[in-house]
């Protein structure tokens, strides 16, 4: 038997609760949550749950955004970030994340999805010390 | 003098340009054995090189529904889960180059000779598709490997893909060095790819190159035994890249694989730690193709696309003799030939063991000079009926004259073939020895006086047969002229040998 994941979990309760009505929704999400206790998978409703995110997220064309930079950044700044990258993934809504690590020294480092684009300064250092190894 | 570092430190730093790039990143979700499971990495290629946080390098394996499959390429135990992972949009490479020549390289092409950093000049990716059929030529010229019994009964062509196979201390990698101290002064590059191999035996190994001078045309490739089995796997991929590189260049380039069974049962352990469904003797279903494609990449270029070649020497090890077993018998069929080396004929004292019924060249005797195919036309037929003759002839009952003639000549092809071990025999004398054996200048000496007649023999054709020998060497066949001079000074030296 194929084994059944989390995406095909969150695919399922997805369909299921899909344009029914609010009491509806709570009785099957109550259902499964029945269901996943009886398989003994209560211990991937993590999983389900960022799986069922996943979901949502494509069906309502949101793009989730994480930026990590070294200080603090203005709230104007914030805003023409998320307008940016509204533009760049075609996101009809951008919800973000902002935090702070000292560590980076500088730059800013914006995640969305498994795409990265890194400019922080620790993350140039890390490339300037490869660089000088490698030319020796 | 600290002036002249910062400037040059400030040169070095200039030179250096940082391109901005979005990439993509996974997590790793588990880590065991020298394999990381990962989430994220969309778009991930099968083969792609993937680098973790750490600095450690990867190749990505399997493609799963929420995770890929990686083999870790080095340390693993500093990779742990959450750890983030980067795809490199590249196949795994290497780099190559005229450097490379003489060293000792790891799996990845780093140097581990501790004779410093090696400068290449280019990077090739490990997994290529083998040369189209356009760019081909068949075999036509020979390997002389310098081992009587090979050149002369099983010859290996330049591009060909000849099996090495026997049980364990049947001496395999025996006749592969044999063939690499040969190649001095033939004009062909050496690699060496060991793989699983004790550390102990290769440098045994690369100490004996260097005494023999043959590493100044060898590149020697290790996977050790200590090291994991994603290294054992890639390590002829890499070794077969370096060699692309110089018969790209129009050179031709030796190969040998030591030993293939180890990098199947490295496979293997991957393919069962990524979960792939076990087949016959646990290997996954595309080990044949795993070899396949590596000893496909051995060819002869035609001159168009530049006339270099690969010629390809894979070792397998049996276990007591089966040669059915599922590795041997797919590199038997992948592979042009094999040289079948057997124990009991080892312990009976013919070294090489090389059983000559078992053993075949399918191409290799196009490639054979014109003189060699003279000498040796019959022999593999006198020794086949010879064995035969031999077996008969222990029930003890009366044999005619015929059969008592064959069967001394054949007890002296037995010994004359027999050679130790790392002290080739050039062509030339070879053609010299065969032809008085053919020819029953032998049938009348003892066979314990064989080998004194041989080296005898060879010395004084040295002197008294020139014209034999440099039409051997030149025009690759003997005149008339050329003939009568070896048959008197066999004649001669016979006078003076049985005085």
């Amino acid at each position: 038997m194929a084994k059944i994941s989390s995406k095909n979990i969150a695919e399922a309760v997805y369909k299921a609760t899909e344009g029914k009505s609010p009491a509806e929704q709570e009785l099957l999400l109550k259902r499964t949550v029945y269901v996943l206790r009886d398989k003994r998978m209560l211990g991937k409703s993590k999983d389900i749950l960022e799986a069922l995110q996943h979901i949502i997220d494509k069906k309502t064309n949101t793009v989730r955004l994480k930026v990590i930079t070294a200080k603090n950044i203005k709230e104007e700044e914030r805003e023409k970030l998320e307008d940016q990258i509204k533009v760049k993934y075609k996101g009809d809504k951008v919800i973000s994340e902002f935090f702070v690590k000292e560590e980076l020294l500088g730059g800013m480092r914006v995640e969305v999805g498994d795409e990265v684009q890194d400019t922080t300064y620790k993350n140039k250092l890390r490339k300037l010390e490869k660089f000088l190894i490698q030319n020796k | 003098m600290s002036n002249h570092i910062v400037e040059n430190l400030r040169k070095e730093i200039e030179a250096f340009k940082i391109e901005t790039k979005t990439e993509k990143v996974g997590k790793v979700v588990e880590v065991f054995d020298g394999i990381a499971k990962c989430s994220g990495l969309t778009d991930v290629k099968s083969g792609e090189m993937v680098i973790f946080s750490g600095g450690e390098t990867g190749v990505v394996l399997n493609l799963e529904e929420d995770t890929v499959g990686i083999i870790i390429l080095s340390d693993f135990s500093k990779i742990k889960e959450g750890n983030e992972v980067k795809a490199t949009n590249r196949i795994l490479e290497v780099s190559v180059g005229e450097a490379q020549i003489g060293r000792v390289l790891n799996a990845l092409g780093a140097p581990i000779d501790g004779k410093g950093y090696v400068k290449t000049s280019s990077a090739q990716p490990i997994e290529k598709i083998a040369p189209g059929v356009v760019t081909r030529l068949s075999v036509d010229q020979p390997v002389s490997t310098g081992i009587k019994a090979i050149d002369a009964l099983i010859p290996i062509g330049r591009g060909q893909r000849e099996l090495i196979i026997g049980d364990r201390q049947t001496g395999k990698t025996a006749i592969a060095i044999d063939t690499i101290l040969n190649q001095k002064g033939q004009n062909m590059i050496c690699v060496y790819v060991s793989i699983g191999q004790k550390d102990s035996k290769l440098r045994k190994l690369q100490i004996r190159l260097e005494e023999g001078g043959a590493m100044d045309y060898t590149i020697i490739v290790s996977a050790g035994s200590s090291e994991p089995a994603a290294l054992s796997y890639i390590a002829p991929y890499t070794g077969v890249s370096i060699a692309e590189y110089f018969m790209d260049q129009g050179k031709d380039v030796l190969i040998i694989y030591d030993d293939l069974s180890k990098h199947a049962v490295a496979y293997r352990e991957i393919s069962l730690l990524l979960r792939r469904p076990p087949g016959r003797e646990a290997y996954p279903g595309d080990v044949f193709y795993l070899h396949s494609r590596l000893l496909e990449r051995a060819c002869r270029r035609n001159a168009k696309y530049g006339g270099g070649s690969i010629t390809a020497l894979p070792i397998i090890e049996t276990q007591a003799g089966d040669i059915s077993a599922y590795i041997p018998t797919n590199v038997i069929s992948i592979t042009d030939g094999q040289i079948f080396l057997e124990t009991d004929l080892f312990y009976k004292g013919v070294r090489p063991a090389v059983n000559v019924g078992f053993s075949v060249s399918r191409v290799g005797s196009s490639a054979q000079i014109k003189a060699m195919k003279k000498v040796a036309g019959t022999l593999k037929l006198d020794l086949a009926q010879f064995r035969e003759l031999e077996a008969f002839s222990q029930f003890g009952s009366d044999l005619d004259d015929a059969t008592k003639k064959q069967l001394e000549r054949g007890k002296r092809a037995v010994e004359i073939l027999k050679q130790p071990q790392y002290s080739p025999v050039v062509i030339e004398y070879q053609v010299v020895i065969l032809y008085a054996l053919v020819k029953g200048y032998t049938d009348d000496i003892p066979i314990n006086k064989i080998k004194s007649f041989e080296e005898g023999l060879i010395e004084y054709a040295q002197r008294n047969a020139k014209i034999f020998l440099s039409e051997v060497v030149e025009k690759k066949m003997w005149s008339d002229a050329g003939e009568e001079e070896l048959k008197k000074a066999i004649e001669d030296f016979k006078v003076s040998f049985v005085k």
